[in-house]
């Protein structure tokens, strides 16, 4: 179906596509993007062989600034389109894209399960900690007490921290970037779409339009390096790497090996097909004689 | 004098094993070619609890369930309380009960409908199994050594199904339930002549399947080369989503059991966008909450399958059974203007056809389709001819070279239908969007864009309707009376339009197997044929009826309407009062005219 050209090594810039982002200017979702063409471009990564969907909401709009296959779809269930993409044709490299809303408020329970199966996808949660593109309502990540468009009173609920969510629930690599650091970015998105299995990056992504210039400031002054001796094999050392007050440490925070959601499918079929040709619609439909 | 035509009823608690009595006679029935049709009932209890099965077995074609019992099995007589308006026996029926029941007959009578001429034989049916099996669990294979006797079941068929579900159990037991079977015919024999105009005369034929419509829908995708399903489980769908799990692998496709239907709609949307024939099934709760995406891939133009099993709703209301009334949210339910296609099987050999065309019209126009199908349909078990059950296959339409340069995901043609690539064609990325979007897929919020791709999508339905236009007629061209009615009301429907024939009534029958795009131009036809018209639907707010106005205007004082809830399947004899009914009114009006 492909035509694989040998050698042809992709710039990053080869994987832009014609349209302009709508992002405002200074949006954190540049940094990622660029983050993105380079990883790619890192992975010499064919954009014919490769999907990538989302949600809605600022981030979501990121396929359509890619020149691979895309799909921008509706609200919360970019995981869900990814299910099917990457279930039904493995060999594709199939990237899921979204923000904070989309993946942790109404796509929440796709990404636990999502997880939980260890579907060899890569989801990039670009975490601005509000809802940008309606305007500024409070999201699951806002801090407590945060005043929003939504919250006048301050914020009445606790920040759920998506690194947590995602090694409890089962994802076999997770970890935390920052798009205003586009090296350290681009390779942990190279890092995360290498892993067989479910990769999570939750990237802040600071929204100047709603969290104002405060956010990035903010985000740059708790930001730390995961340390090098972090054993990121261990689930509980993991752990000790999220929601720490007043610290937000980037890295790889986990990582374990083990057969995908994939892997398992591919398994069980070889052991339903045992080597047999597939089976026509009589020789299915003959099972439906009465049996004696 | 012998009969081709007998409807069983058993009713009884579990472990009475109601459930494999009625298998067994469907069985037998469908072994010796005999057409059969089973229908189960259940109390909501998961386990245990009353629970019924009516067993049609005919000499000849049958297409519903009998209404009138001949033979009516009860081994207890409390839990035909709770199906004593679901089941009604004819009124010369034989009533088997058992022998330590005390409730008198005065208080069963009224509610199953027997009267003098009616047949009471209390049967020892635990003390036999007892005597003879050792246990009371064996009253249902002596059950099918009376019937046998009784009722000239085929006794070779029902001796191999005994055999073939003992014979694997610990020495002894076996034995015991064959010894069962001839106890139950041995004491039936001294009935024989009391109840011989219930003695089933047939001649053998070639072997026929057995099979739920959802089954036939589940082998139907295969065979339309569906390999990626997603579902989750709801009744009265499940064995769409059973039966595939262990076949999808089989062929060489896949299968995931999805956290809610939402994920199952956008799974299919996924792997239908990667080029992977794709489908889901449903019942009426899951496909609310698939509308939003059902939106999506009308918008996005990704072909998708989606099967919905209709129950008794809103809400959870009747989950084991049927009724008509998803139809509006089947046909209209959507955000923004969504086209897709909705067809509606009529019978269970009907889930073959209809699931494979849906699959034809979703890869040729790269639309959504729902299959409306009805708990009725899914769930009854019913013989058949492997013979009828093939159907012509479209594949996915693969774009041409002179597609491929210049491509645009979207562009607009006469037909509606553009050239869709999928992941691996190089020089086919494309970005799709629910977001509207031009011809080129990118992003627009402009009025002229939209009016022009709202115009490109709906046009893609033309081609639906004048390629497949589903339908069937029953009866003479031109009627006194013409039935119009869709989905499992087809069976009572066909068979009291046959009866009526039969006594040289001039009434016929219409039966949409397509319900948008309509077949308008074969319905007006029809019409015009007809002076009454009866529309039959098991919808309480009349949506078949309404839906039908929206775009014909039925014959001014000519219309009647027989609607009702769900919940009962509907009968024969419901159709047979109506038409009697109409067909009086027709002949005062003439009267009065002439």
């Amino acid at each position: 179906m492909s035509a694989t050209v040998g050698n042809v090594k992709f710039k990053p810039g080869d994987y832009k596509s014609t349209l302009n982002p709508v992002w405002c200017p200074g949006c954190g979702d540049f940094g990622v993007l660029n983050a993105l063409y380079r990883a790619m471009s890192q992975l010499e990564i064919e954009p014919w062989n490769t999907v990538i969907l989302s949600g809605i909401g600022c981030s979501s709009r990121l396929p359509g600034y890619v020149n691979t296959y895309g799909f921008n779809g509706v609200h919360g269930r970019a995981l869900t389109l990814a299910t099917g993409v990457k279930v039904a044709r493995p060999e594709l490299t199939v990237i899921a894209v979204g923000g904070d809303g989309d993946g942790l408020a109404i796509g929440g329970n796709h990404l636990i399960h999502t997880a939980r199966r260890n579907l060899d996808v890569t989801y990039i949660l670009m975490d601005n900690e509000i809802y940008g593109l309606t305007k500024g309502q409070v999201a699951p990540t806002t801090p407590t007490g945060d005043k929003t468009k939504s919250t006048f009173w301050g914020n009445p609920e606790p920040a759920v921290d998506p690194c947590e969510l995602a090694i409890s629930t089962g994802a076999t690599w997770v970890g935390r970037g920052f798009s205003g650091d586009v090296k350290l970015t681009t390779q942990l998105i190279a890092d995360a779409i290498s892993h067989n299995g479910f990769s999570f990056l939750n990237v802040m992504s600071p929204c100047v339009t709603w969290r104002g210039d405060d956010q990035f400031k903010a985000l740059k002054e708790i930001l730390a390096y995961v340390p090098e001796d972090h054993d990121r094999s261990d689930r509980r050392e993991a752990m000790k790497y999220t929601r720490e007050k007043g610290v937000l440490t980037t890295g790889v925070l986990y990582e374990v090996k083990g057969p995908s959601f994939n892997d398992r499918l591919e398994e069980m079929k070889q052991q339903a097909m045992a080597g047999r040709s597939e089976p026509t619609t009589r020789e299915i439909l003959a099972t439906f004689f009465p049996k004696f | 004098m012998p009969i081709q035509d007998l409807t069983f009823a058993i009713v009884g608690s579990g472990g009475d094993g109601v459930v494999v009595l009625g298998d067994f006679m469907a069985q037998a029935a469908a072994r010796e070619g005999l057409h059969c049709m089973k229908v189960e009932a259940y109390g909501p209890q998961i386990r245990g609890g009353e629970s019924s099965c009516t067993v049609r077995i005919s000499a000849v074609p049958i297409f519903a369930q009998g209404d009138r019992v001949d033979v009516m099995i009860a081994f207890n007589w409390a839990d035909f309380g709770r199906f004593k308006s679901e089941i009604v026996a004819s009124a010369n029926a034989v009533v088997l009960y058992e022998a330590d029941d005390e409730t008198p007959r005065e208080e069963v009578e009224p509610h199953l409908g027997t009267s003098e001429g009616s047949r009471w034989i209390p049967v020892p049916f635990t003390r036999l199994a007892k005597e003879s099996a050792g246990t009371a669990l064996a009253k249902n294979i002596v059950t099918l050594g009376i019937c046998s006797e009784l009722f000239g079941l085929p006794r070779e068929g029902l001796l191999q199904a005994v055999t073939k579900k003992f014979s694997t159990k610990k020495a002894g037991v076996l034995e015991a339930n064959v010894r069962g079977f001839e106890t139950g015919e041995v004491w039936a024999k001294e009935y024989s002549a009391r109840v011989a105009d219930k003695h089933l005369e047939f001649s053998r034929g070639e072997p026929m399947l057995l099979m739920s419509g959802n089954e036939l829908s589940a082998v139907a995708a295969l065979h339309a080369g569906c390999r990626f399903f997603a579902g989750y489980p709801i009744t009265p769908s499940s064995e769409v989503l059973q039966f595939l799990s262990e076949w999808m692998p089989r062929v060489g496709g896949h299968l995931v059991q999805t956290e809610d239907e939402l994920a199952a709609i956008g799974a299919v949307i996924g792997a239908s966008f990667a080029g992977v024939k794709a489908m889901t099934a449903t019942s009426g709760p899951g496909l609310a909450l698939m509308t939003e995406m059902l939106g999506l891939a009308a918008m996005a133009e990704v072909p998708a399958v989606i099967i919905d099993v209709q129950r008794g709703g809103p809400s959870t209301g009747l989950p084991t059974k049927s009724e008509q009334a998803d139809l509006w949210q089947a046909l209209f339910g959507s955000h923004g203007d969504a086209p897709r296609v909705v067809l509606a099987p009529a019978d269970v050999e009907d889930c073959f056809h209809t699931t494979v065309a849906a699959f034809n019209i979703a890869e040729e126009t790269q639309l959504p389709v729902i299959v409306l199908s009805d708990q009725f349909i899914a769930q009854r078990k019913e013989s058949l001819s492997m013979l009828t059950l093939d159907h012509e296959v479209i594949g996915r339409q693969v774009p041409t070279a002179g597609e491929l340069a210049d491509y645009k995901r979207y562009r607009d043609t006469k037909t509606g239908i553009s050239a869709m690539t999928w992941p691996g064609m190089k020089g086919g990325e494309y970005q799709t969007n629910g977001l509207e979007h031009d011809e080129a897929g990118r992003p627009s919020s402009m009025h002229l864009v939209h009016e022009k791709m709202n115009a490109k999508r709906y046009r893609k339905l033309r081609q639906v309707r004048d390629k497949y236009s589903f339908f069937r007629t029953y009866g003479p061209e031109n009627a006194d009376l013409g039935i119009v009615c869709w989905g499992s009301a087809k069976g009572p429907v066909k068979e009291a339009v046959l009866r009526a024939n039969g006594r040289g009534e001039k009434v016929s029958a219409f039966v949409p197997q397509m319900l948008y795009p309509f077949p308008n131009h074969d319905f007006r036809h029809y019409l015009r044929g007809v002076r009454d018209v009866i529309i039959f639907e098991l919808s309480y707010s009349a949506q078949f009826y309404k839906y039908l106005r929206t775009f014909e205007e039925l014959p001014d004082g000519h219309t009647f309407l027989f609607k009702r809830s769900g919940g009962k399947n509907l009968t024969v004899g419901e159709v047979e009062d109506k038409i009697q009914k109409v067909l009086e009114i027709g002949a005062l009006r003439r009267e009065v005219l002439v």
